[in-house]
């Protein structure tokens, strides 16, 4: 989750809230320090019939704490979707052929790092590149259950942290033990308690797709926790030592040049795709082993567009219509004590009040009532919902949704907007009062 | 007389439009105010003293004629000009004393001083002693709801004499008491025009507290009438 900082550098509602909330504030405030007395007599005036008062905050409370959680599923998955669609990735596979088995040599070209690399640099930078390799073996090949198979992904320890999907919070150090230790593996949470073993343990490891490549591996770490956890990554170099060797002591193994699974590029859109796609399919240094390209952001795309309209439906129909009952509870109570005060409000002008005076002291009584209660319903959701763990509601891949720090601009915001929409008409009206219609007797 | 008119209504004509239906209130009405003169305005129902007395305290606007307090004619001053002028030369005293429920007796005469450019010490030391002239200091934090009615209209006219104003226009101010918080509160007044020199304009149905007046107009269709009676009456006082 982003800190208020980020998302008020970049998320235009945590901006546009800052802003909604921090005018009224400043106003109110203003108001305070330049007329203490009649601020008061704006408290004084909530305070006289407190049953009203307290229904509206009530009212308040209950839709901003509803808007607050719609708003923040939306954000959440909203960030989401957007981060998906940046993260645009091209994956390369044999083309005729399942499951793709290419030779290393594929990947030499597709290498940034690589002297042959026959693509854009401008395009594919050094962190926008990864190769895996599939190997899969067991612990026991006396007893092969489903306990004692482990199962990795083999490639350059430093391409994890770039390229693949959330791996952003790996600990970089894990990743330096995996450069140091060349027999050093990476195993999920599930996979270790199944296997029965901890970190610094070892391990042997009888292959079950390279037959004869049997690896000695040392767990230095555990893979975050969630979509890893049943799987492993190891080191590419001791993989690739383990075939040579094997080619000089008895001959290439069938796999030898079939051992490139797959390789990851990041392009930065789909027009990139599309012309690199282009590049790579037809170079004829692929020629007598065709390859293909995929996005590997598409499907996640697709799956997500069901969502959108209901997202879309969340953000735009079900929250204005939150805040539109909101306006209008606030300009109900708002417009009955206007209507109740008209004698008190006409006595004002009477003692020399100005009509924008009055105003203020109505505009004032319902932004305090909006802006407090907004701010406190917002507080109690990010407060109480993030201390017992999230909004427990899973949607996609997510189990719980934390309520964002701006969501407190949110409470705020959406509290004075209501209010100053709901008590413009009722305040209006008041400013409007004409002495000598509500002191003559109109007949 | 000597003493300069600080009130002077010239040929005003005030009517009200309901509809298509036209209701002439005031015609062509004729008033002059002496300073410190207190003068009694009765009349039935609904025959336009409260519009009389709204057009002099600059709420309302006649439809024709001018109206001149002292050197300013408030029926041409607009109703920001209005409302300052207000808080500084008129002192409005209400039958049902129309204080503000949630404020202390103290806050509610405190109120038009708040407009004025007074240091905290200044607005206190006027409230104070709007209260003592009342006889209220002892009720100091009483709100409106905690005092009787004749306390009540006490506190209403040292909201109106707080700002020491010229004029202070009183509409029934003992409409809706008993006798003898009525009689008290006619005394003050006697008392605001007898050593405090103000002017002092009283609308009453009660010719008891007209009796008080110096001088006693009637509004009849639409137009003041001097009484005899009263007129004799003005001539001991003033003599
Ligand atoms: N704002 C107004 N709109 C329409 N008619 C009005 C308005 N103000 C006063 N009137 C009418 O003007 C007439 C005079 O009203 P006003 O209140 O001045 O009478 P009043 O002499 O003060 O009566 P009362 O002794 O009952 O207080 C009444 O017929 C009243 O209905
Ligand atoms: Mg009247």
């Amino acid at each position: 989750m982003p800190s208020l900082l980020e998302d008020l550098q970049n998320n235009p509602l945590a901006q546009a809230t800052l802003v909604l909330s921090a005018l009224p504030l400043l106003a109110l405030l203003a108001w305070a320090i330049w007329q203490p007395k009649l601020f008061l007599l704006a408290l004084k005036n909530l305070r006289r019939n407190s049953l009203r008062t307290a229904l509206t905050c009530l009212a308040t409370l209950v839709l901003v704490l509803m808007a607050t959680l719609i708003l923040t599923v939306v954000v959440t998955l909203d960030r989401f979707t957007t981060e998906k669609a940046r993260d645009f990735k091209l994956v390369v596979t044999e083309r005729w052929q399942l499951p793709s088995q290419m030779p290393l040599t594929h990947a030499h070209y597709l290498d940034p790092s690589s002297p042959s690399f026959m693509l854009d640099r401008s395009e594919i930078g050094p962190n926008d590149f990864m190769t895996w390799s599939f190997y899969g073996g067991t612990l026991d090949p006396g007893k092969m259950t489903r306990e004692n198979i482990v199962f990795f992904f083999v490639m350059n320890p430093k391409h994890i942290i770039p390229m693949m999907d959330d791996m952003q919070d790996l600990d970089p150090a894990l990743i330096a033990k995996l450069e140091k230790n060349r027999q050093g593996c990476l195993l999920g949470r599930e996979r270790l308690e199944a296997i029965n073993k901890r970190v610094g343990e070892r391990i042997k490891v009888t292959s079950m797709n390279y037959k004869g490549i049997d690896l000695e591996l040392e767990i230095v770490g555990e893979l975050p926790r969630g979509r890893y956890n049943t799987t492993g990554i190891m080191n590419e170099s001791y993989f690739n030592q383990e075939l040579e060797r094997y080619a000089r002591t008895k001959g290439k193994h069938p796999l030898d040049s079939k051992r490139l699974n797959l390789v990851w590029l990041r392009v930065r859109d789909r027009a990139t795709f599309e012309k690199v796609a282009q590049q790579i399919e037809t170079a004829s240094v692929f020629a007598d082993r065709p390859v293909k390209c995929e996005t590997a952001s598409s499907g996640i795309a697709t799956w997500l567009e069901p969502f959108q309209s209901l997202l879309w439906g969340m953000k735009w129909v079900l929250v204005p219509a939150i805040l539109a009952s909101m306006a209008l509870v606030v300009a109900n109570a708002i417009a009955i004590s206007v209507r109740e005060r008209r004698a008190e409000m006409a006595v004002m002008k009477v003692l020399g009040y100005r009509p924008r005076q009055i105003l203020c002291l109505v505009l004032g009584e319902s932004l305090l009532v909006g802006g407090g209660s907004g701010f406190l319903a917002a507080f109690l959701a990010w407060f109480t919902i993030n201390a017992v763990g999230g909004l427990p509601f899973p949607m996609l891949w997510f189990q719980y949704f934390m309520i964002p720090t701006q969501a407190l601009f949110w409470g705020l915001a959406m509290g004075f907007v209501t209010a100053f929409l709901g008590s413009a008409l009722p305040a209006w009206t008041a400013r409007s009062v004409k002495v000598s219609e509500v002191f003559a007797k109109v007949a | 007389m000597s003493a300069p008119a600080i009130v002077r209504v010239r040929d005003v004509h005030k009517y009200f439009t309901r509809g298509s239906e036209r209701i002439d209130v005031l015609q062509d009405l004729n008033l002059e105010v002496m300073e410190g003169e207190f003068l009694g305005l009765m009349g039935p129902s609904g025959s336009g003293k409260t519009t009389l007395l709204n057009l002099i305290a600059g709420l309302d606007q006649p439809s024709e004629g001018e109206v001149w307090i002292g050197d300013r004619l408030v029926s041409r001053m607009s109703e920001g000009e209005l409302a300052q002028w207000r808080t500084r030369n008129i002192g409005f005293i209400f039958q049902f004393y129309h204080l503000l429920p949630v404020l202390t007796a103290y806050e509610n005469v405190e109120l038009p001083l708040l407009l004025l450019p007074l240091t905290a010490a200044e607005r206190k030391r006027q409230v104070l002693t709007a209260l003592d002239l009342v006889g209220l200091s002892a009720r100091l934090s009483h709100r409106p709801g905690q005092l009787s009615g004749g306390q009540q209209q006490r506190v209403g006219i040292a909201r109106a004499v707080v700002t020491d104003p010229t004029l202070i226009v009183a509409d029934e101010p003992t409409g809706d008491l008993d006798a003898r918080s009525a009689e008290e509160i006619l005394a003050l007044l006697d008392e605001l025009q007898r050593s405090l020199k103000k002017t002092i304009l009283l609308v009453t149905h009660d010719p008891r507290a007209a009796g008080h007046a110096h001088r006693v107009l009637h509004l009849e269709k639409g137009q003041l009438v001097e009484t005899a009676r009263a007129a004799d009456e003005t001539r001991i006082k003033l003599g």
